[in-house]
């Protein structure tokens, strides 16, 4: 195991590696300083780059831009109080408070450092829980994969919404997802599904045209509808001193970042739940922190601890690859695009990962750390001048991004098949948003379903009904019920709750 | 939308039946409660109106939503149409001339940008289009249908 992470981080530090990482950190610095781009968009920008590249290249180039995003979008949502991803929302509460009070310096400095530290917690759960993780995978057959699958769309479809019906809208997504995957020649029989008589079609739906598409033509449109510069309006501002101040304050505090660190890689191993409630949940718990009403009443109106809790939550990242790595289940829609890559690299997630590919999945551990590393030193040493690209003009900045979407989109087969797939995914994505469909549910459907039928395929065929009845199969089917069921559940509590609290006054 | 959904979901399911067992299985086994599914989210968006729509509770990226409709709805219109546009452009004259000339277009036609900053821009988009993927990815990009059209005359050598 030991020579397994050290081989790791040799893979990392090997220079034509480590060069894509430092690439792939600068890409995604940016990605996440400009709100018009999110993080799964521009790693599914960044996909048809891969295709050259070995695996060792390819995911220190893909993670090294995807950790960092959370890290640099926590600076635009300090400075201008718009978030620079939709994952660092939570963190405008007290960062831009702080901000306007003129500490915004210190506010970025706890928040690089939180952040920091959060991601080389999540990074060293990974490692940790490697060794832990690997028996029990190796434990796994073919139908306990299926409802490992089964409990992925569950949680994303269950997570993905709040409120009435928002189970219901996730799993139609998610059942959508699956039947666009069934598209092309069926791989046990060899029968065309769905192809109108198209060669093109033969293949199925290719994952690139459809992510890129899917999720950065709707950004597009709202990018151009705001119609001002990304970052709107909002006056640039000086950061001010302070940046070492903050650092101090998340060691003075450093019991709350362990704590909001931890509640990131709980989250963030959760399929589904995303780096938005991992932010808003350790937001939740900094606040709690308080010891008086007076303190808490503090929170909102510039608190460091509103900073430290969200950002420490960054440990979400490292975490996160777990059961993307380990079972193939992506927590979020970076890692469920992630996953996509494995595949494209022909190396399918689960328990090769942790025999076979033992070494590459510590370099993404060590790629994890590493990237975090420099895109906070750098965001230390150059925050002020890179706070400015947010004023970029939304004209400038669309046409170059409809470029990286058909580019990017046609090079998935070169034909003007992937071009018509881009625009048709660009439109099913913008009316999905627009009625209120979860996108992440759609995607993991999608790029799951060739694994989901291939196990329940192996499943019925081998073991007939009788997989249904494997101890392993009911614990996962029970979970997955019990997902389901816990957000009516808790809506059920928090009601009766409020009803007891009007009965008293 | 969710009528949509169930017309596919309906859709494939009949298509299903054809197939031989092993073809159909996992079709079905999804097929079938996306019918359901969609059928229940279907009647609740049509008894229940307003109510039924629940997008403000989606976690995912949401649009912008502004004051004044009107300007919103012809925003949206504009940016289609010019998403719709760079794509005939890419089919007509293909990559290499389409893409200079979109990006050109929109700064000056869309954005109002300056003649210099336009000009510096598209040179940009085109040398980073060049460079990037035809020369270091080596990304075999398809004639426009127009130059296969001259071709097929013998207009374009």
């Amino acid at each position: 195991m030991f020579e397994a992470l050290i081989s790791g981080l040799l893979m990392v530090l090997q220079w034509k590696s480590f060069l894509y990482l430092v690439i792939g950190a600068f890409i995604g610095y940016w990605v996440g300083i400009l709100p018009g781009i999110g993080g799964g968009a521009a790693l599914a920008l960044m996909m048809p780059f891969i295709y050259k590249m070995t695996p060792g290249e390819a995911f220190p180039f893909l993670l090294g831009m995807h950790s960092v995003v959370q890290t640099t979008g926590d600076i635009t949502s300090i400075l201008f109080g718009v978030p620079g991803e939709p994952t660092t929302v939570a963190i405008i509460l007290d960062g831009h408070a702080m901000a306007k009070k003129g500490e915004a310096g210190r506010a970025l400095g706890a928040a690089l450092m939180s952040a920091l530290l959060g991601a080389l917690i999540g990074a060293s759960f990974l490692a940790l829980a490697i060794p832990v993780v690997r028996p029990l995978v190796l434990s796994f057959g073919s139908p306990e994969m299926f409802m490992v699958i089964i409990l992925g769309l569950t949680c994303i479809s269950t997570l993905s919404g709040h409120g009435k019906g928002s189970l219901l809208l996730g799993l139609i997504s998610a059942a959508l997802g699956l039947i666009f995957s069934l598209v092309g020649q069926d791989r046990q029989a060899g029968i065309l599904r769905f192809t109108f008589g198209q060669l093109y079609l033969w293949n199925g739906l290719a994952l690139i045209p459809i992510a890129m598409g899917f999720f950065a033509i709707p950004e597009i449109i709202d990018l151009a509808v705001t119609g001002s510069s990304i970052a709107g309006a909002l006056p640039a501002g000086k950061l001010g001193k302070g940046v070492m101040e903050g650092i101090k304050d998340t060691f003075r505090h450093f019991s709350l970042t362990l704590r909001c660190s931890l509640i990131g890689v709980f989250i963030g191993i959760m399929p589904g739940l995303g780096g938005a409630v991992a932010q808003w949940v350790s937001y939740a718990h900094a606040t709690q922190s308080a010891k008086t009403e007076e303190e808490r009443a503090g929170f909102g109106k510039g608190d460091v601890r509103g900073v430290i809790g969200p950002a420490s939550a960054n440990s979400k990242e490292g975490a996160g690859l777990l059961p993307t790595v380990g079972f193939g289940i992506p927590a979020s829609t970076g890692t469920a695009i992630l996953l996509g890559a494995f595949f494209l690299l022909g190396i399918v997630p689960g328990p090769d990962m942790l025999t076979k590919y033992l070494p590459l999945t510590f370099s993404l551990v060590w790629t994890v750390i590493i990237a975090n590393i420099l895109v906070v030193a750098a965001s230390l040493l150059f925050i002020n001048r890179l706070a400015s690209m947010t004023e970029i003009r939304g004209s400038i900045i669309i046409p170059f991004i409809l470029l990286l979407t058909f580019i990017g989109g046609y090079t998935a087969n070169n034909h003007i098949g992937d071009l018509i797939l881009t625009l048709a995914s660009g439109g099913v994505g913008y009316l999905m948003v627009r009625f209120g469909f979860p996108r992440p549910p759609f995607i993991l459907g999608f790029i799951l379903g060739h694994l989901a039928e291939t196990y329940f395929y192996i499943s019925t065929t081998r073991y007939g009904v009788e997989w249904l009845y494997r101890p392993k199969v009911i614990v996962i089917f029970l979970l997955a019920v019990a997902v389901a069921l816990y957000p009516t559940y808790q809506r059920g509590r928090l009601g009766r709750k409020e009803k007891e609290s009007e009965v008293k006054r | 939308m969710s009528l949509a959904i169930m017309f596919v979901a309906a859709g494939v399911i009949i298509s299903a039946v054809g197939w031989p067992f092993k073809t159909a299985l996992f079709p079905i086994v999804v097929g079938i409660p996306l019918f359901i599914l969609s059928t229940i989210q279907f009647l609740r968006s049509a008894f229940l109106g307003g109510k039924g729509h629940i997008k403000e509770a989606t976690i995912d990226f949401k649009l912008s939503e502004m004051e004044d409709k009107a300007l919103e709805k012809k925003r949206t219109i504009t940016i289609c149409l010019w998403i719709l546009g760079f794509f005939f452009m890419l089919l007509l004259i293909g990559f290499p001339i389409a893409v200079p000339l979109f990006v050109f277009l929109y700064m000056k036609l869309q954005g109002k940008e300056k003649w210099g900053t336009s000009l510096l821009l598209t040179f940009i988009a085109w040398a980073s289009f060049y460079g990037l993927f035809v020369k270091f990815c080596d990304v075999p990009f398809m004639e426009g249908w127009v130059q296969q059209g001259l071709r097929a005359l013998r207009i374009l050598s």
